[in-house]
């Protein structure tokens, strides 16, 4: 029954073209150490080169702003900081493309601004993405984003298609965020 | 002024920065946690290293193979602070260094060469010394 099940969890993963997917809390450890073999992997496949970068950009500025703000977080002190956050990252194949789909909880006050944010993106052609980004290259980072909007920029100028994104609401404070990064 | 060296890590680049020579390298890979504490010691050796370099030449060589988007931001800022004490009479080179095959490490290049106008920025196609 117990290899069923998981067999069966790991059958219903590789149906979706899943390859790599880790649910749990993110760290930045963590973070290098799936990328690392998330490269091997796309390396050995024979992946061109330019792929290669932009599956592993999206993936880390993905799993970064997971790390930066998931609402479902654990911070503490054990000699030294450890902040672990909380989320989704799973990484596939589709029609011969590359996806990222990263997913974790936000607080409902930030919806709106991430919501706008992405929507804008949504709506510009890759030249506009290019030069918000250079843009934002030399701007001040804003009050507490630790770097989002040029995060954002960054995933959707890797992207081969518009950002999908979605929310699903939790209760009154919170909601579930998923992006879907198509390369 | 003492040389900067600073070995790489998983995530941060070298920085071999010989200043009596006028010679500085960044190498590697960038996507720290907080790009700040990576450029932080960059960026004060770069200050200290250029106010007093007026009419010099400087070669610095970039050869990094990936860097996130926070770590772009302080390249930007490093940048500027190049140009600005280029402006001021300092002669900087920058050799931005990238595999053939890395369009976007190419085009990264070209977009903070556009936003140079005192530094001399080459774009130098080369396969990464082993």
């Amino acid at each position: 029954m117990l290899a069923q099940y998981y067999r069966t969890f790991k059958r219903q993963l590789d149906e979706k073209g899943i390859v790599f997917s880790f649910s749990g809390y993110m760290s930045e450890g963590i973070l290098y150490s799936l990328g690392e073999a998330l490269r091997q992997k796309m390396t050995l496949e024979e992946t061109n080169v330019t792929t290669i970068k932009k599956v592993f950009s999206v993936f880390v500025e993905q799993a970064q702003n997971i790390i930066r703000y998931s609402a479902e977080k654990v911070e503490g002190n054990v000699g030294r900081r450890i902040e672990l956050s909380s989320g989704i990252v799973t990484i596939g194949t589709q029609d011969d493309r590359f996806f990222i789909v990263c997913a974790n909880v936000v607080l409902n006050e930030d919806v709106e601004r991430l919501r706008q944010r992405l929507e804008q993106l949504q709506n510009m052609d890759h030249d506009e993405i290019k030069a918000f980004y250079k843009e934002q290259l030399r701007e001040a980072p804003e009050e507490g984003s630790r770097g989002a909007t040029i995060g954002l920029i960054e995933i959707a100028r890797r992207a081969s298609a518009p950002l999908e994104f979605d929310f699903d609401p939790i209760d009154a404070e919170s909601s579930f965020f998923c992006l879907r990064v198509s390369i | 002024m003492e040389n900067l060296v600073i070995p790489a890590t998983e995530r941060s680049p070298r920085v071999d920065f010989d200043f009596a020579a006028g010679r500085l390298s960044l190498r590697g890979e960038s996507y720290p946690e907080d790009a700040s504490k990576v450029f932080g010691p960059i960026f004060s050796g770069l200050d200290g290293f250029l106010s007093e370099a007026a009419g010099r030449d400087i070669c610095f060589d970039i050869e990094l193979v990936y860097f996130n988007s926070s770590s772009a931001k302080a390249l930007m800022n490093m940048f500027l602070r190049l140009d600005e004490a280029a402006a001021n009479g300092v002669r900087i080179t920058v050799n931005w260094c990238f595999s053939p095959d890395d369009e976007t490490m190419k085009e990264f290049g070209e977009d903070f060469a556009e936003d140079l106008e005192h530094v001399a920025f080459n774009l130098v196609a080369a396969q990464p010394a082993e």
